[in-house]
């Protein structure tokens, strides 16, 4: 199912509700206020840089913590006074934390134990998520004897065979080798869509979340910034805090006012018009231009095609797929723009004279 | 830098004390040794010539007798020191408030500075015929006489599990605290209420631990001197006790020699055992 599909689902469709939790450490707010939903077999990761609050809210989802005030439900029942082991929520730990003293199977089968299965369905359903896992024959090995890759395969058979309402998965691909990660982020992927769990995905790597995810809340200072699809986050951050965490992005100064339906954008020479509706707030006066580096384009001087402004090329940076020219433009500004193959190379030599063009659909202003 | 690549070092002059002290225990465990197979002279402190008999008179009840109340006196300590001390480390290490951390630590480790001469006479003021436990209950009519607590096992053991609980507690919690919590949380995440965690995941990972201290509360309580004599008043003897009786009441050096060497070998043995087993518990996983 996917998102888009499940977005039409009315309130029932609800897998977890997060609603006004608040916790802090001390004087701090690590949750700061937060709310959010994820609906049914969603995959929705928790973004942000380290302290921002992602790991206190999967603790207070799993119950490791419990909030000062607010609520969670899971499938529509408030959950905060049921201790984790009340609750059916698999976790996947950063270490996968798979009990050393157990084989592999021991510890897959340790929930369905805690559950009171009988032993032969034990058995049956051990094998079963170790054949999900693609790793059948590794039932009698001790978590130490296998790989990082393959351990952390065992912590997610293991968070999934006791069929939880939701997983948690705290940073998994973080100690696994950059090789191995692609390979692991495609693997999860197709499990969490075969089972069609519920995930919350915590990681402060960017492009891990913008390539798994359904949805992304990227998180800053204990508040969710914005939640939404991957494609709406990269091309209509929430903020000028999302527009800088995700991806590349040039920051323009510039001051605006308001003319008539528009809204005026001013540096040096360059003025620029958007339409109203582009850019939020009412305010005037120094305000920032965000414009991705892809969304700019080498162009001749001069002509009504640089509609953003003429300059220099600085500095060449060859990429493989793209080039990205840096441009010292008239007014000041520096700017990254991103030409797709080589030719740039040749094209645009360091300190030639060049007109920026910008697709101003794709720019925001904060 | 030397030609050879190697670079003058302070480090064996560092160890030099050291060397120095064990130098000189090894000297005399080896007197110790040689006296055991020295003929005994009685009435005099000199030994004899060559000899074998000495190890004749350790098939005597009487001696073996001490030994084997040794060995359970050592069994009971160590496992009454466990069962006390296991839950003090894991609300040592666990515990989150830290004043509960500190008082813990301090009610624990206190003790430790205390000598064991002024630890063993408190228990002779608390034990007493008019001791603190016999006076309240004679206080408050439960008994009509007092009752006989001090010189009995009983109280030798009681006395030397406090003697013990802060050095097994210090132990322990050494081992509970290289245990990471990510452990417990996954044990409860997968449905493991608060009993079945420690049952399962935290005693478990703590084997390796539970097995050192243990031990080592058994190694020294065999050794034990002071809170026997004391406490046991002579009616209750370990093997130290004897030892002690026999060479400097009979002037019996070669024998009391026999008995010390046969305790340390005794002790050397258990902690082999120890070794072989904390290197079987690491093969099967358990945290080192």
């Amino acid at each position: 199912m996917s998102a888009a599909e499940t977005r039409q689902g009315a309130e029932g469709d609800v897998s977890l509700s997060v609603d006004r939790v608040v916790k802090s450490f001390g004087d701090a707010r690590a949750v700061d206020d937060v709310s959010l939903k994820v609906r049914r077999g969603e995959f929705v990761t928790l973004l942000g840089p380290s302290g921002c609050g992602k790991t206190t809210l999967l603790n207070l989802i799993a119950g490791f913590l419990a909030p000062e005030s607010g609520e969670i439900f899971i499938d529509g029942a408030p959950i905060s006074g049921l201790s984790p082991f009340e609750r059916n929520i698999g976790v996947v730990f950063q270490n996968y934390a798979l009990f050393p003293h157990m084989t592999v199977a021991e510890n897959v089968g340790f929930g369905l134990k805690m559950r009171k299965v009988g032993k032969a369905e034990v058995e049956r359903r051990v094998q079963e998520a170790l054949e999900m896992v693609r790793l059948p024959q590794m039932g009698d090995r001790r978590p130490r004897q296998l790989s990082g890759g393959q351990q952390q395969r065992i912590a997610l058979a293991r968070a999934l065979v006791i069929r939880p309402q939701l997983i948690l998965l705290d940073e998994p691909f973080s100690a696994i080798d950059k090789n191995l990660r692609a390979e692991m982020q495609v693997e999860l992927k197709t499990i969490q869509r075969q089972v069609g769990i519920t995930t919350i995905f915590v990681t402060h790597d960017q492009s891990e979340a913008l390539s798994m995810s359904d949805r992304i809340a990227v998180m800053s200072q204990g508040r969710v910034q914005q939640l939404s699809e991957p494609i709406e986050l990269y091309r209509r951050p929430a903020n000028s805090f999302v527009a800088s965490f995700i991806g590349e992005i040039n920051r323009l100064a510039c001051t605006r006012r308001r003319d008539a339906d528009c809204v005026l954008l001013e540096h040096g020479a360059v003025r620029l018009r958007l339409p109203a509706a582009r850019v939020p707030g009412e305010g005037t006066g120094d305000s920032m231009l965000y414009v991705r580096p892809e969304a700019l384009r080498a162009v001749d001087p001069g002509t009504p095609e640089a509609n953003l402004c003429d300059g220099t090329v600085d500095a060449q940076v060859y990429q493989g797929t793209h080039v990205d020219l840096i441009v010292k433009a008239d007014n000041g500004w520096l700017l990254r723009v991103r030409e797709p193959g080589f030719d740039a190379l040749e094209r645009w030599p360091v300190g030639a004279r060049l007109g920026v063009h910008a697709d101003l659909a794709e720019a925001c202003v904060y | 830098m030397a030609i050879d690549g190697r670079r003058p070092t302070l480090l064996p002059w560092f160890i030099a004390p050291a060397a120095l002290v064990a130098m000189l225990l090894v000297a005399s465990l080896a007197m110790l040794f040689q006296y055991s197979f020295r003929a005994h002279l009685p009435g005099t402190l000199d030994v004899g010539g060559f000899t074998l008999d000495n190890f004749q008179d350790l098939g005597k009840w009487l001696y073996l007798r001490v030994f084997i109340d040794s060995l359970v006196i050592s069994a009971w300590t160590a496992g009454l020191s466990l069962l006390l001390g296991y839950p003090l480390a894991l609300a040592l290490v666990r515990c989150r408030s830290p004043w509960l951390k500190a008082a813990i630590l301090i009610a624990v480790i206190i003790p430790m500075f205390t000598g064991d001469i002024v630890r063993t006479y408190s228990w002779l003021i608390v034990l007493g015929t008019r001791g603190f436990i016999n006076g309240s209950l004679l206080g408050l009519g439960v008994i009509d006489a007092p009752i006989p607590l001090l010189f009995t096992t009983t109280a030798v053991v009681v006395a030397l599990v406090q003697y013990s609980l802060p050095v097994i507690v210090v132990i322990l919690s050494a081992a509970i605290s290289h245990i990471d919590s990510d452990y417990e949380k996954a044990a409860a995440s997968l449905g493991a209420g608060p009993l079945s965690v420690l049952w399962n995941v935290t005693l478990p990972l703590s084997m390796p631990g539970i097995l050192s201290g243990t031990v080592t509360i058994f190694a020294w309580t065999m050794s034990a001197f002071a809170t026997p004599q004391l406490v046991g008043g002579g009616k209750v003897n370990m093997v130290s006790n004897m030892v002690y009786h026999l060479g400097f009441a009979s002037f019996n050096f070669p024998f009391a020699a026999v008995l010390s060497m046969v305790s340390l070998l005794l002790i050397m043995m258990v902690l082999a055992l120890l070794g072989l087993w904390l290197r079987r518990l690491e093969r099967r996983g358990f945290a080192g």
